[in-house]
């Protein structure tokens, strides 16, 4: 009995022994370790698996020359999107580099850098479910079924822009845009430019009822709370590539030309 | 004796109606999904030639199911590990090992296991990790870190390897633990009191009368949960192991060929469990022959 008792007491000292140890700052715990440990997910074109099974994106190219400039190794650690915040609090990676939108909510949870990149949002219908559909404000009736991928703005900026209509929330963009080949969503929003893309591939079954996009948000390094140095680094940083116009010329390659697509396929 | 088997009238009307109801489904899968199908680049998925390493290496999807296969492995062992004592301390006499081996059964099996993934992965799990500080091993390369990388996984995905074996343990093992004790309270009571007549201890008791008589009864059982920590290793694709799923979700999200690859990785995984299941019932007829049952 009594050794029992001491075998269940130690257990719980080990678990409150192990409990994390707050190295204070993780700028100088990057450099000590000499690895960057960036957390993403597969967006296509903002990080993909090329022919070869390497990464490859824009935010792939963007955290590689940051590890670089640092003069650290880069380690990614592909992430489920609907877990990487968690995920980052948990200090399973240093930092999120992933296309993600700034948002209000998400400040609560994590530090942003400065924006260094804008993306906005686009929508793709369906010819036979929604067709000749003109403006934004005929999605927006109950009858309408959206599909979106969980978790990202691109499902927050539906839920604002069609609040009358119905959402369907996916794991990825691939499972969203098989279910308006399927027809059983009028249309889907998502981060530009893959609805583009996806009308141009389907041309006979999809169209864009709006050429623009909408909601153009800011994008930023996520990073936990209270990790100030790391975050001035970032930002110094993001000044210093949006000034050479390294940003720009990646984000022109990745997202206006499709150079990069005999690389995937 | 054995009745032979014959092929009747009613038999091919049933194959007729299994074959063209199949071929409905696949009609209909074709008119309406409006998917187009492209195998091409499948294979490369699997095993592609690398022109650098003038090699052929083995593509995402085979990797990840090298990550199934170890993840498999180790958590069936340490599941097995903790149902048998588990298993045993739920039949204990003593209160606590009793109330602690319920209790554990009780949460583990009333959570739903994605839940029960979440919550360990980020609460509990990550602790033991940093305890034992796979998050900052650098890429090793020495020899143990070699045999670590082949054994469990490269140093980078260590941490979250080591995470998701414990927490599939944990998660086998509560089922298992009533496999055992199912096992140990179906070997009928005269043969522990005959034990006890002959004056065996308490350990000898369990060691030579009443565990080998359970461990035939477990195995059939043992063998279906095994194949299903296959199955559930699936889940911990949600904690972002490299596994055969994630690395199928993955691809689909890169290149759009969602059935290809969702096709490609049933497979794969019906490859695994399937040979698993003809190891276990070459065992079991192993031991019929030895006269064990």
């Amino acid at each position: 009995m009594k050794r029992s008792v001491l075998i269940i007491l130690s257990i719980i000292l080990m678990f409150s022994g192990c409990a994390k140890k707050d190295s204070g700052n993780q700028l100088d715990e990057v450099k000590k370790r000499g690895v960057l440990r960036v957390g993403m997910s597969t967006f296509v074109p903002w990080a993909m698996n090329d022919k070869a099974g390497n990464l490859i994106g824009f935010e792939i190219d963007v955290a590689t020359e940051l590890a670089k400039d640092m003069g650290v190794k880069i380690e990614f650690v592909p992430t489920k999107w609907s877990g990487i915040i968690p995920a980052l609090l948990t200090g399973k990676f240093d930092v999120i580099i992933g296309g993600m939108g700034i948002t209000e909510e998400r400040a609560k949870k994590v530090d942003f850098s400065d924006p260094y990149d804008f993306s906005g949002m686009s929508i793709v219908a369906s010819r036979k479910k929604a067709p000749d559909f003109k403006d934004l404000a005929s999605f927006n009736k109950s009858e309408i079924l959206i599909a979106a991928r969980l978790g990202t703005t691109a499902a927050e900026a539906a839920k604002k822009n069609f609040p009358n209509a119905q959402l369907k929330l996916f794991d990825d963009e691939a499972q969203a845009i098989q279910e308006l080949l399927t027809d059983r969503v009028h249309a889907v929003v998502a981060s530009s430019p893959l609805p583009e893309y996806q009308a141009i591939k389907y041309n006979s079954r999809f169209y864009l009822p709006v050429e623009n996009t909408f909601e153009n948000e800011p994008v930023g390094f996520a990073m936990k709370k209270g990790e100030e140095s790391l975050k001035e680094y970032f930002n110094s940083w993001i000044k210093k590539k949006t000034g050479d116009g390294f940003l720009k010329e990646r984000k022109n390659y990745w997202f206006k030309t499709r150079d990069w697509e005999k690389r995937v396929e | 004796m054995r009745d032979r088997i014959r092929f009747t009238l009613l038999d091919l009307i049933l194959l007729i109606i299994l074959f063209s109801g199949a071929a409905y489904v696949l009609f209909k899968m074709k008119m309406e999904l409006h998917y187009e199908w492209d195998w091409s680049a499948v294979a490369s998925y699997i095993v592609r030639y690398d022109a650098a390493a003038e090699s052929y290496v083995p593509g995402l999807l085979l990797a990840g199911l090298a990550v199934t296969f170890k993840l498999s492995v180790w958590s069936t062992l340490f599941a097995s590990i903790i149902g048998l004592f588990m298993g045993l301390m739920k039949i204990s006499k003593n209160v606590i090992l009793k109330l602690t081996s319920s209790a554990y059964v009780g949460v583990v099996r009333n959570i739903p296991s994605i839940v029960f993934i979440f919550i360990f992965y980020f609460f509990i799990s990550g602790q033991i990790a940093d305890a034992f500080e796979f998050n900052y091993r650098s890429d090793s390369v020495s020899w143990y870190g070699t045999i670590f990388s082949f054994l469990f996984a490269p140093s980078s995905m260590l941490a979250v390897f080591i995470s998701a074996v414990f927490t599939l343990a944990l998660y086998e093992g509560a089922y298992m633990t009533e496999i055992v004790r199912a096992g140990i309270e179906s070997v009928e009571k005269g043969q522990g009191e005959a034990a006890d007549a002959l004056g065996l201890s308490r350990y000898q008791k369990m060691r030579h009368i009443v565990l080998p008589q359970a461990f035939k009864r477990i195995l059939p059982p043992m063998a279906g949960q095994i194949i299903s920590v296959i199955k559930d290793s699936a889940i911990v694709s949600v904690i972002s192991v490299q596994d055969l799923t994630f690395r199928g979700t993955e691809l689909m999200a890169s290149t759009y060929k969602t059935y290809e690859i969702w096709i490609t990785i049933t497979l794969m995984y019906f490859i695994l469990t399937y040979g698993c299941s003809i190891a276990v019932g070459s065992v079991e007829k192993r031991m019929e022959r030895k006269g064990y049952v």
